[in-house]
Parts: structure tokens; sequence; C-alpha cells
């Protein structure tokens, strides 16, 4: 992609950006009244939406129902309009499968899961529109929904995608971004403790470059988690009054 | 009440020396914390130090605990146990229904029958082995509603039969009026 400056000299990116400035994020808790929790949140352009059911007992095989603690199911999938080109195949592709995975482990580290032994909860997060950062907007989309399930968790999981160009991290990719050949990581951070929930990089990285690059991821993630924590008060305050 | 305050997950509540841990939340490195968004509640217990817990408008998802007194609606009997559908805990009902099992020698606590050995249970074990506990609503074979004449006999208003049932005395603070 010949002229197409991920970083110009006055530091801006492709969308007007700074390199550490996020996109815009919006969301919205409890927009379907029949699952347990649900929750929509754009980031930008990436649009996703989490639905969460449970804790129930567990369906399926009873054999894999944990004695002391409860089973975290995630499913990953992505629209069909998703992307530029029409996917083919939504669900059931090795991306989807290593995504839900990913999420899976992720939400174990951070939902309180021994208080609901041989029960089952179940996270589907669906991308509606894709434009760089999935696996993040997945992991704020689905925290909403599981808070506002009330399912109880150790602390928010905010995620963000960073990269690395010219020396400088660049927080929050967008598509055009990742696909141009950036060394892009996601992290996903428990935000008041700083414990790290989950890092995944499958890219080429200098060693040097690391602890910077993960010390960008960490003080978006932190930013998110303040947009985050805004949404969830304001929903908060919202159905209480109704209610009352 | 005075106006309580909202609080979601992850945020320091107090220290443990000052209240006792409560629902909705937990305890990491001296500090309490709330694992939920909700209205944060302090509860004096006179003496002791107050219970400070968080709290959501909607009914708080409850599992069926060990030693919780449970209704439940039978689903199937068998000559070794009867099947259960889990109905509510204590006084609140679950949104979704647990499974349970109540095996033939957990009915009365006197006449106690062999026991079978080596089933592999995956579901909620319970038993009426107590006098409080039992049968409470039943429908006789022409499918009026049977009144209890006896802890072990229900008698039906239609067709005058009796029919053999463990009857719960429900202890006169549990029944509404």
């Amino acid at each position: 992609m010949a002229g197409l400056e991920l970083l110009s000299d006055q530091g801006y990116r492709l969308d007007g950006r700074k390199a550490t400035e996020l996109r815009k994020v919006q969301a919205r808790m409890g927009v379907f009244a029949q699952a347990d929790g649900s929750a929509y949140l754009e980031q930008g352009n990436t649009k996703a939406l989490a639905v969460v059911y449970g804790p129930h007992e567990m369906r399926g095989s009873r054999s894999r129902a944990l004695h002391d603690r409860a089973v975290i199911n995630c499913q990953y999938s992505m629209a069909t309009f998703s992307t530029a080109e029409r996917k083919r195949r939504p669900h059931g592709d090795r991306k989807s499968t290593e995504m839900s995975l990913h999420l899976k482990q992720t939400f174990e580290a951070a939902v309180m899961t021994q208080l609901f032994p041989r029960s089952q909860i179940d996270i589907y997060v669906k991308i509606l529109q894709s434009d760089g950062g999935n696996y993040s907007v997945c992991v704020n989309a689905a925290t909403l929904a599981v808070i506002d399930a009330g399912i109880p968790m150790r602390d928010y999981v905010c995620a963000c995608t960073v990269g690395f160009v010219d020396e400088t991290p660049l927080a929050d990719l967008c598509y055009a971004e990742e696909s141009g050949g950036v060394s892009s990581l996601a992290l996903a951070l428990l935000p008041r403790g700083g414990q790290i929930a989950l890092v995944q990089m499958d890219a080429r990285l200098h060693q040097d470059h690391l602890e910077t690059l993960i010390e960008a991821a960490m003080t978006a993630c932190k930013c998110v988690s303040k947009v985050l924590d805004e949404v969830v008060r304001q929903h908060l305050q919202e159905t209480s009054v109704l209610s009352r | 009440m005075s106006p309580m305050r909202l609080c979601v997950p992850g945020e320091k509540l107090c220290s443990v020396e000052d209240c006792n841990q409560g629902t909705g939340v937990y305890q990491r490195h001296g500090y309490i914390y709330s694992s939920l968004a909700g209205y944060v509640m302090r509860k004096n217990e006179g003496e002791e130090l107050p219970v400070i817990s968080v709290v959501r408008e909607t009914e708080a998802l409850l599992l069926p605990d060990v030693g919780a007194i449970v209704t439940c609606k039978v689903t199937g009997i068998n000559s070794r146990f009867a099947k259960v559908h889990i109905l509510y805990v204590g006084s609140t009902p679950l949104k979704d229904r647990f499974r349970g099992t109540i095996r033939k020698e957990d009915v009365r606590e006197s006449e106690k029958d062999k026991i079978s050995l080596g089933d592999v249970q995956s579901t909620y074990l319970l038993t009426t082995a107590e006098n409080e506990l039992g049968v409470v609503v039943a429908h006789s074979e022409a499918g009026a509603q049977m009144i209890p004449i006896s802890w072990r006999e229900m008698q039906c208003p239609q067709t005058n039969i009796k029919e053999f049932r463990k009857v719960a005395r429900v202890q006169p603070e549990y029944l509404e009026a």
C-alpha cells in the first residue's frame, strides 16, 4: 500500500488519531430482556454484541462439570456481513475456535467461579462489524454483559490491541493498521490490580520493544476501564430510578 | 433510607478490620472489594462488626446450597428413587430449573430400606427425612387436589380414596394466609 503512512511526521495516524489515542467507545447494557446479561459495544467502527446466560445447570455432558467451580463456555462468531467481503464460514473455523478459547481463558481469570460449583456460564459474542481489534472489543463487550448478568467478578476485564510502528506504540489498532504489517499485541487487563489476564501476539517484535509495548497496552486498557465504569454507573442509576 | 452508594466490581469498600464479609464481596490482602455492580449495604449486627454486602435490584443469583430447604416438583418416579425439578430455594424462585433426586432410603428416617452403592450422582441429592419435610401438594388419580389426613396418608375429596404419601408438617410461619 504505497503512500499510506501509518504514522505521519506530525504524529497523526491514518484516521487522524494520535499514537496513544483510543477510538470512540459507545456501549449499552441490558439490550436483550430474555438473556441474563447482554451488552452492545462499539469501538470506532468495530461493533460487538455479547450475551451471557447463567449460571445454570450443566447442559450436555454432565461429566464435564467441575465439582468446585463453574465451567465458562465461550463462543465467538462473526456475522457474515461484518467484513469487507462476505464471510463464507462464520462459525467453526480455526480463528473463531482460537478466539473462543482466548475469551474463555480471559474470563476464567476474572469471574469468581468458585461460588457456583457444578454449573455453567455461557458467554456468546458476535462481531457485527469488524474494523480491527476484534478480540479487545469482544472482551470489553463481554465484561459489560457479565456485569449486567450479575455474575460476581473480581474486577473489570479491559482489553486493547496495540502495535509498534517507527519506535512508537500505537494504541487501539484499526483494520488498516493491523493488515498494514504492524506487530500487534492484544492484552486483557484487570485494571485496579494491574493484573494481566491474557497477552496474545503472533508477529515479530524486537525484545527491547516488548516492555514499552506492554506498558502502552496497560495504559490504554486503563483508559478503556474508565469509559466502561461510566457506562456501568449510568446504567445502574437508570435502572434503579425506573424500578423505584 | 439514606441514599445507598453505588459500586462496581473491583471497587475497594473497606478494610477487613472495619466490617465482616457478606454476599457480593470478596477479600484480598486485608481489604474487602465488591464483586457485583450494585448498592453497598451495611448491616449492624450489634456487638460484632457490621456486615457489608453488595446487592442488586433484581433477584440474586441462587444456587441450591447444601442444607437449604427447597421446593420441588416430582417429574418421574422409579422403584428406587424419584426425580424432581427444584423450583424454589427457601422462598425465592429460581430462574432455571435444577434437577434433583430423592432416593427411596432418604424419604423416611425410620423405615430405611437397602442402600444402593456406587451410583454416580450428578444431580442434587435431596431428602425428606424430617417431620417438616415431605409432600405439600398432591393430586389424586381423579385429578383433584388431595387433603392430608395423617403423616402418611392423603385423601381425595371427590372420590374419598386414600393414597399414601409422606406428608410434610409445615411450620405455621411458612404457611401464608
